[in-house]
């Protein structure tokens, strides 16, 4: 590694950390005008950078504020360095669709979720909020997902969480994908009662749950 | 039973005033955490969605919530989107299981939202239609205590501007966030000086997303505080006490609980109330029945749940969150009954949990 190219992706991680999009674009721009492998630059800056956002989410030193600020920053170098990723480096990713169970339009939760399964390589199908239970299974099975994320804020529309297991059950295809919940009222009760595979209290727990969940059913 | 000493109204502004009572009072402070379950409005016919826009339907519906349920007081509205609803976002009013959301913001940042005249605002909307049904119901019940459930200001504030934007906003434009959570909390104060002429006997607020675990201990300190205070100051001088719910776990924001200015505290489930007045004894406790438990455990379990609570000294007994509408009555009543029929302060056996 060069020394230009390390201190690029020490630039980049510490701009996502420190939540400065302009400077993440700057450190990007500069990335592709030094011919420094895009994808490299992404894994090693960006990525690396949201990793450790995370991080200092789950101990408690960042909060939802901080961390939609450091996404905004991972996302903004994404675009500028993404289309510089040579061919070879594209691999197949596991598939996650992921939204807020019909009746519900709080959305934050689910879409850290879903910057921290973009960081992490998971391909990720955003269905939104408020998406009615047979969406999710339909949407899982046309795209062929790994696994399906299910999120709510509200005690009210967490019936929608079993109903979208139970239409996977009645669809005869439970066994082809993962659920896991989340969000404010659900619990780890929760997720068994309604028989769903996993459940996670915040964005950094859901991507090793995913990881976790998918490496069990490759053993 | 005994005859009762206090009248319910009585047994909770002497608690909120911090003075001697015989018993904790039940209650269920209504707004996000009311508790119009099915079980309920199945019984009366007096339903939601319609109750959120009739105020006599509010009140009937209100009425009913009080009767089947045997909580100690009454509370209106049944939905946070009242205020929202004001200041231009779209609500979809929900169904008879489920409560009214926010469908669109009006404003996509703090920049942009449009100041109105706040006392022209709370003639409008649903506003009049809470008033009216308080009116009724303090008039129909002299004895019982009548809340009025308030949405936080930074609820509020973030259900006009897109909540993603609003989050970062406080970051990247705190000048302009504290604007806007004045003029929220405005229109807030307005309308609890109103639900208070009009005969509310005690003020809530719930303010869910404003809770430590979302904002973390610095922009609690910086956001949330003074915004609640400067309401729980205003409901104070116009004479009427203030309960303050702090959801989710509130450990990253205990140190400033002192600095808020609340009669009353309420907590969810995983805060352990006498630890909490242990470490500040200043504090009048309120909670914190599971939620989860009322909805999926055995009414055993809640009168368990229930009773310890009571012994441990919890100076009012509540729900500790948002109720599920399918939360049965009998899991309900098992909570309410056991309040009344609990011997506080004292351990035996039989009560012991297992």
């Amino acid at each position: 590694m060069t020394q230009s190219a390390s201190e690029i992706y020490k630039g980049l991680s510490d701009s996502v950390v420190g939540m400065d999009e302009t400077l993440t674009v700057d450190i990007a721009r500069r990335a592709v005008a030094e011919g420094i492998d895009a994808y490299q630059a992404i894994e090693r800056g960006l990525v690396e950078g949201m990793n450790k956002a995370g991080q200092l989410f789950e101990t408690e030193e960042y909060f939802i504020p901080e961390l939609l600020l450091c996404a905004d920053a991972m996302y903004a170098g994404l675009e500028v360095l993404k289309p510089h990723i040579r061919r070879e480096d594209a691999h197949v990713r596991r598939k996650v669709v992921i939204g807020v169970v019909e009746g519900d339009t709080h959305d934050i939760g689910k879409n850290l979720v879903k910057v921290m399964l973009d960081a992490a390589g998971f391909e990720v199908h955003d269905l939104g909020r408020d998406v009615p239970p047979q969406v999710f299974v339909d949407t899982a099975i046309a795209e062929g997902a790994d696994i399906i994320g299910l999120s709510t804020l509200m005690t009210t529309t967490m019936p929608n969480m079993a109903e979208v297991v139970r239409l996977l059950e009645k669809s005869g295809k439970r066994a082809q994908f993962k659920v896991i919940v989340g969000g404010g009222p659900v619990s780890q009760a929760f997720a068994d009662k309604i028989g769903a595979d996993g459940y996670s209290a915040n964005a950094p727990g859901a991507v090793k749950l995913a990881k976790q969940l998918l490496a069990t059913q490759a053993a | 039973m005994s005859e009762p000493i206090y009248t319910p109204r009585e047994r909770l502004l002497r608690v909120l005033r911090r003075e001697d009572v015989d018993r904790p009072p039940v209650i269920c402070i209504g707004g996000m955490m009311n508790a119009a379950i099915v079980d309920v409005m199945k019984k009366s016919g007096h339903t939601l969605p319609e109750a959120h826009n009739d105020p006599a339907l509010m009140a009937a519906l209100a009425e009913d919530v009080w009767e089947y349920t045997g909580f100690e007081n009454i509370a209106v509205p049944f939905c946070m989107t009242v205020e929202a609803e004001l200041l231009g976002s779209r609500v979809d009013k929900g169904t008879l299981e489920c409560e009214p959301k926010i469908v669109k913001e009006p404003y996509p940042s703090v920049n942009e939202v449009e100041y109105l005249d706040v006392a022209r605002l709370v003639k409008e909307g649903r506003i009049p239609v809470v008033l009216e049904a308080v009116r009724r119901l303090s008039k129909a019940h002299p004895n019982d205590p009548v809340i009025v459930s308030i949405t936080g200001p930074i609820s509020t504030a973030a259900s006009i501007v897109d909540p993603m934007t609003f989050y970062k906003e406080l970051r990247k434009n705190p000048a302009e966030a504290h604007r806007v959570l004045d003029y929220v909390t405005n229109l807030l104060t307005t309308f609890a000086w109103k639900a208070i002429d009009a005969g509310a006997t005690a003020i809530a607020i719930g303010d869910p997303s404003a809770t430590g675990e979302i904002l973390g201990p610095a922009m609690f300190g910086e956001f949330a505080v003074p915004h609640i205070n400067a309401f729980a100051s205003a409901v104070h001088a116009h004479g009427a006490p203030f309960i303050l719910h702090i959801c989710g776990d509130m450990k990253r924001v205990k140190h400033l609980l002192p600095n808020l200015c609340d009669d009353a505290i309420s907590t969810d489930a995983m805060v352990s109330l006498p630890k909490l007045k242990e470490e500040f004894p200043q504090l009048t406790t309120m909670g914190n029945v599971s939620t989860y438990a009322l909805q999926w455990g055995a009414p055993e379990k809640i009168a368990d749940i229930t009773a310890r609570l009571v012994r441990d000294g919890v100076n009012i007994i509540s729900p500790a969150c948002g109720l599920s509408t399918s939360t049965s009555l009998s899991n309900i009543r098992a909570l309410t009954d056991t309040v009344k029929n609990t011997p506080v302060g004292r351990t035996n056996n039989e009560l012991t949990v297992s």
